[in-house]
C-alpha cells in the first residue's frame, strides 16, 4: 500500500534545532586542535579538539574554572595579553595558523570581534564609539551610514538616533551592550565571540541580546560563553560541555572538553553521564 | 545538588504509581463485577474512576509547575514526559473499566455466555498482571521487563479474537446476540488496557534510551480482527 502524502516536512520545521550534521556541513571557521593553554606554567586547559562552524552560534558551557573563558579568548588571540600565558597545538581559523609567526593579531581581532561580560563602551559619545574602529583603521566609505548600519544590526538605532552625540555612559547596561555589539560590527569581522555578553543585564535586555545573536547568525559565526544554560539551550546550534579534570593526588585542576554535539543533543540526550550531571543540576 | 527539585520528581512518580495501583484495583473490582454480574460492584467502580480523574488531574497540575520553575532538561525532561504520558494511559484504563461496568450494567437483565464471561474475566486477568507488570518495569527502568509487555498484550488480544468469534456464532438469538454485542465491546475496553499498558512500557524505554519506538507498529501490522 502506498504511504498516505502527508507534508510532514512543514511539522518538522517547528522550533527544531540544528542536526548535527547540518551544522557540520558548514564551512569550518576554526578548527582547533589538541590546544592547551597554561598561565606560568599552570595547565588551565587541555587537550582541546573541536570545530567552529560558519553562520552558528557555538556555546561554551561548564563550571567556574573549566577554561570556558580561556578557551574562548583563544580564538582572537587575547591570551597573547596575559603575560605568561602559553597556548599550544593549532588553532586554524579558515585553514590559517592563527598563532603563525606572520599573523597580525591586529587583524585577528578586527575580523574576530569580541563582546565582554560587563558593557565597557568608550567615555565618548554614542556615534564616536561606533566609528571608534573603522577611524583607526581607515576603513573607506561614509562614516555615518557605517555606524547607522552598525547600530540597526545590533537593534539599537532606534533608540539613539536622535542623540548619537550623547554619552554612551548615560545609556542603560543592556543598550550599552548593544553598542558594544555595534562597535564590534562596525569594523566588517566575520567572527563574534561573546563572553557572558547577558549576565550582568536584566531578564528583557537579556533577551534583546539573544534575539540578536539569532539575527546575526545569518551574517556572522558567533562563539557565545555563558554561565546560562538555558541561554546556552535557547540561542545555540550546537553546545561544548567544559570540566574540571582533578589529578588523582589532588594535585592540579584543568579545564577539559567533555562534550561537544548539536545544543538539541546535549539537552535531551547526552552521551555523557558528567554532561546529564552538570545540565540537569547534579553536578557538585 | 537541585535536592528540591530531585524530592519533586520522587514526589511525582510516586504519584503516578499510586494511580496506577489504583487503577489495577478497578480493574480486580470490574473482572468480579463480571463474574458474578454484580450491579452494586459496577456502580462502585464507576464511582470509583473520580479518584483516579482527580489524581491524574493532580499529577499534571504538579508537572505543569515542575516545568515552570525547574526547567528539566535531559533524562529529567524525559522523566517529566514519560509521567506526564503515562499518568494519562493510567487515567485512560480507568475510563474503560467504567465502560466495561456500564456494559455490565446494561446487559445484566440478559442471560450471560459462559464461554464469553470466562473468555472476559481471562482477559482481565491478564490485563491486570500487564499494568502492574508496566508499573513494574517504569518503577525498576527495566527495558527488557518493559518489552516482555508484547507478548503479553498478545495473548490479550488473541483472547478478544475469541470473544468476537464465539458472538458471531448467536446471530441467530436475538436477545443473545444484544448481549454478545456488548460483551464485544467490553472485550475491546479490556484488549485498550493492554494496549495502554504496552504504551507505558514504551515511556519506560524512552527514559531509559532517550528514543521512543513503538513496540509494536499498529499502522502497518494489519490482521484480521477475527
Amino acid at each position: 500500500m502506498e504511504a498516505p502524502r502527508i507534508d510532514s516536512g512543514r511539522i518538522a520545521e517547528v522550533s527544531r534545532g540544528l542536526e548535527r550534521s547540518e551544522v557540520e556541513s558548514r564551512k569550518s571557521v576554526f578548527s582547533v586542535r589538541d590546544l592547551s593553554v597554561a598561565y606560568r606554567g599552570k595547565v588551565a586547559l587541555e587537550g582541546v579538539d573541536l570545530d567552529v562552524h560558519q553562520n552558528t552560534v557555538t556555546a561554551f558551557i561548564g563550571p567556574s574554572g573549566c577554561g570556558k573563558s580561556t578557551f574562548i579568548r583563544c580564538f582572537n588571540r587575547m591570551n597573547d595579553l596575559i603575560p605568561g600565558a602559553k597556548v599550544d597545538g593549532t588553532v586554524l581559523y579558515h585553514g590559517e595558523d592563527l598563532y603563525a609567526r606572520d599573523v597580525d593579531a591586529v587583524e585577528i581581532r578586527r575580523r574576530i570581534g569580541m563582546v565582554f561580560q560587563k558593557p565597557n563602551p568608550f567615555p565618548k559619545s554614542i556615534y564616536d564609539n561606533v566609528a571608534f574602529g573603522p577611524r583607526v583603521l581607515g576603513m573607506k566609505g561614509s562614516l555615518d551610514e557605517r555606524v547607522e548600519s552598525a547600530l540597526r544590526q545590533a537593534a539599537l538605532w532606534e533608540e539613539v538616533k536622535d542623540r548619537l552625540k550623547d554619552g554612551a555612559l548615560g545609556l542603560s547596561g543592556g543598550q550599552q551592550q548593544r553598542l558594544c555589539i555595534a562597535r564590534a560590527l562596525a569594523v566588517e569581522p566575520d567572527v563574534i565571540l561573546m563572553d557572558e555578553p547577558a549576565s550582568a543585564l536584566d531578564p528583557i535586555s537579556t533577551t534583546r541580546i539573544e534575539d540578536l545573536m539569532h539575527d546575526l547568525k545569518r551574517e556572522y559565526t558567533i562563539v557565545i560563553v555563558t554561565h546560562n544554560m538555558q541561554q546556552a539551550a535557547r540561542v545555540a546550534d550546537m553546545t561544548a560541555f567544559f570540566s574540571v579534570a582533578v589529578e588523582d593526588d589532588g594535585s592540579g585542576r584543568r579545564g577539559i572538553l567533555v562534550e561537544y554535539d548539536a545544543t538539541t543533543k546535549i539537552f535531551t540526550t547526552p552521551s555523557d553521564k558528567r554532561t546529564e550531571d552538570y545540565v540537569t543540576g547534579r553536578f557538585g | 545538588m537541585r535536592v528540591e527539585f530531585q524530592e519533586e520528581l520522587a514526589a511525582l512518580e510516586a504519584g503516578f504509581q499510586e494511580t496506577g495501583e489504583i487503577v489495577v484495583r478497578s480493574i480486580r473490582g470490574v473482572i468480579d463485577a463480571l463474574r458474578t454480574q454484580d450491579v452494586e460492584l459496577c456502580d462502585e467502580v464507576i464511582a470509583y474512576d473520580d479518584e483516579i480523574d482527580d489524581r491524574y488531574h493532580g499529577l499534571e497540575k504538579q508537572i505543569e509547575l515542575v516545568l515552570a520553575r525547574q526547567t528539566p532538561v535531559a533524562g529529567d525532561l524525559r522523566l517529566v514526559l514519560a509521567l506526564l504520558h503515562s499518568g494519562h494511559h493510567v487515567e485512560r484504563m480507568g475510563d474503560q473499566c467504567v465502560t466495561i461496568a456500564k456494559l455490565t450494567k446494561l446487559s445484566s437483565h440478559l442471560d450471560t455466555r459462559q464461554t464469553v464471561v470466562e473468555s472476559l474475566v481471562d482477559m482481565g486477568e491478564r490485563c491486570a498482571e500487564m499494568v502492574t507488570e508496566s508499573l513494574a518495569a517504569f518503577a525498576a527502568r527495566d527495558v527488557s521487563r518493559a518489552r516482555g509487555l508484547d507478548a503479553l498484550d498478545e495473548l490479550v488480544d488473541r483472547a478478544n479474537r475469541q470473544v468476537f468469534q464465539e458472538v458471531l456464532g448467536y446471530v441467530n438469538d436475538a436477545e443473545a446476540l444484544e448481549w454478545g454485542m456488548r460483551q464485544i465491546t467490553a472485550a475491546r475496553c479490556f484488549e485498550r488496557i493492554g494496549d495502554n499498558a504496552v504504551d507505558i512500557g514504551e515511556q519506560t524505554a524512552f527514559v531509559v534510551t532517550g528514543e521512543f519506538t513503538e513496540f509494536t507498529d499498529a499502522s502497518r501490522d494489519v490482521r484480521p480482527l477475527a
